[in-house]
């Protein structure tokens, strides 16, 4: 099949955070995934300067309609895909379709989940009256959630290639020390650091570095992983433009070009999975490094969806940037540590930075900050940036290990 | 005791499924046209798109795929943590999820992958035997 290679076709202009991620209900202030959303839109759109009444497309988990009519506009494409955490990625993805092939200039990516004010609240799948034929099979049999099905990957790497739960924690120890260079992250400081500038942010005593050990004590929710295995319960909303090149180049903002997005799939219930040890990030990757015209050694950067660490070292095997079965070296080792050869997970990943239940635009979030060099100041060492990087392989996961999007982006030099 | 956890929802698509069960045999769906079994019962075949799929009388053995130990549980499973939960490559081919048996779940290290299994049934309410899979000898 030849398709239009769509790389370069459009860039991601801005990126920009509701006001309160986190834990705002903390402070007093319930803050509805609706109101993420739409200061995200805000945000960006004073951020890009693009006034929303430019927006021409739309693409959410589901929200589309309610956030077009609540924003005033009519928009002329229009995206809902709803396939989990990697969503956003894979919104990218058909924006940039759809901006390459002449359908529109403007669109945004937004996400706005309340995920941990409104935890309990249900809304996972409800109301359908109709179950997946294969939950039917495994209802009966008491997992509750993500880590208790995720936990079955991680013993099947452990017995397929011989790593160990330590190595596996080296993941949750490396994410924490990159959260320490980030005051956003939810694990940025412990109460002993609070002369650390924080704004109006209070300490978090759990919050600091944590060590191998410490990940190992930790308290077990599904052997064999620990709860600093598994990423936070928070809220966030955040937001992306994505213009066609002439507007990415004309507006104050640095672009980071789409140079490759690929998507894929593999299942919908976990005992559909084939290899246990292996996602379908292996395809989409694949698709968005060859419209790229690069692989994984050209890649400066990473920022791997890390539901749990299983979830990480899986998916750097799949992307290339390990070979299978050792993807937890490359934190062993260092090379996805501050300062190491390949830097992963800068903003404190989901492990240790945010994570609202899907991840995927805070994924997008910190792609755009690194590559633009707009991080916060005085806190990276390199200014603007955790990073020296000027390319980023970013794959969101979805579900039960089950969908991916992969972006490959790369910034201007 | 009442069964107090989760009784699987039936339809027509699984119904020879939990007809076999209350007599104590592991019913698998077998597509007459390439042959394959898959697990769980479906519209369509898999690999083939036919439709025009079978039931046959499964040997009830496999082997242990993969597992882990669930101390976080809610409803009736909440009084039984930890225990395991398993994949099992069915004898058969494709893949089955259940509770495990005849292992420690305070010594997941000890649990071998590869491990020779066999169903049993748990009689749930008066449609339901509900199949579990127990560790046994070679
Ligand atoms: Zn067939």
């Amino acid at each position: 099949m030849a398709a239009i290679n769509l790389s370069m076709g459009a860039a991601i202009v801005g990126a920009a955070e509701s006001n309160e991620i986190g834990y705002p209900e903390e402070r007093g202030e319930k803050v509805t995934s609706l109101q993420h959303h739409i200061q995200a839109i805000k945000n960006v759109s004073e951020y890009t300067g693009i006034p929303i009444s430019d927006i021409e497309g739309i693409f959410s988990t589901g929200w589309s309609v309610e956030l077009a009519e609540h924003l005033g506009i009519r928009p002329h494409y229009i995206d809902t895909t709803s396939v989990g955490g990697c969503s956003f990625e894979i919104h990218v993805h058909h924006a940039l379709a759809a901006i390459a092939s002449g359908i529109i200039d403007v669109a945004v990516v937004s996400h706005g989940e309340a995920g941990w004010s409104y935890r309990g609240a249900g809304g996972g799948g409800g109301g359908r009256g109709e179950m997946s034929p294969g939950a039917e099979m495994t209802m009966a049999y008491g997992t509750f959630g993500a880590p208790s099905q995720y936990a079955h990957a991680m013993v099947r790497h452990m017995h397929q290639y011989g790593s160990t739960v330590e190595d596996f924690a080296h993941i949750s120890v490396v994410t924490r020390e990159w959260a320490q260079k980030n005051p956003r992250a939810l694990m940025f400081t412990d109460a002993s650091q609070a002369e650390v500038k924080l704004g109006e942010r209070t300490p978090n005593p759990f919050g600091g570095p944590i060590t191998v050990q410490d990940v190992l004590d930790a308290r077990i929710i599904a052997w064999p992983l620990t709860l600093f295995h598994c990423c936070l319960v928070t809220d966030h909303g955040g937001a992306v433009i994505v213009a066609r090149p002439e507007i990415a180049r004309s507006l104050r903002t640095n672009p980071v070009w789409i140079a490759g997005a690929g998507e894929s799939m593999a299942h919908q219930n976990m005992l559909e999975m084939d290899d246990f040890t292996a996602t379908s990030a292996a395809r989409s990757s694949a698709i968005a490094y060859e419209m790229a015209g690069l692989g994984p050694q050209d890649m400066d950067m990473a920022l791997i969806y890390d539901s749990f660490t299983v979830t990480a070292a899986i998916t750097a095997e799949m992307l290339g940037l390990a070979p299978r079965g050792q993807g937890c070296r490359l934190w062993k080792d260092g090379d996805a540590a501050p300062g190491g050869r390949l830097p992963i997970n800068t903003n404190g990943g989901g492990l240790s930075f945010n994570h609202s239940g899907m991840y995927g635009m805070q994924l997008l979030v910190e792609a755009y900050r690194q590559l633009s060099g707009t991080a916060e100041d005085g806190i990276n060492g390199i200014e603007g940036k955790q990073t020296d990087s000027h390319t980023c392989v970013v794959n969101g996961t979805g579900g039960t290990l089950s969908t991916t999007g992969t972006l490959v982006l790369v910034s201007d030099d | 005791m009442a069964y107090n956890k989760p009784i699987p929802r039936k339809g027509q698509h699984n119904q020879p499924f939990w007809d076999g069960a209350k007599e104590g045999k592991l019913m698998l769906p077998r597509c007459t046209l390439c042959g394959k079994v898959h697990w769980y019962p479906r519209l369509i075949c898999p690999s083939c798109h036919s439709t025009d799929l079978e039931w046959i009388e499964g040997s009830g053995e496999g082997r242990l795929h993969t597992f882990a130990v669930q101390h976080r549980a809610f409803g009736g499973w909440a009084e039984e943590v930890p225990y395991v939960t398993a994949y099992i490559d069915l004898n058969e081919g494709d893949r089955m999820m259940t509770v495990l048996r005849g292992v420690d779940p305070n010594k997941p290290e000890d649990i071998k992958i590869g491990a020779k299994v066999k169903v049993e049934f748990d009689q749930a309410d008066d449609d339901t035997h509900i199949p579990f899979w127990r560790v046994v000898e070679e």
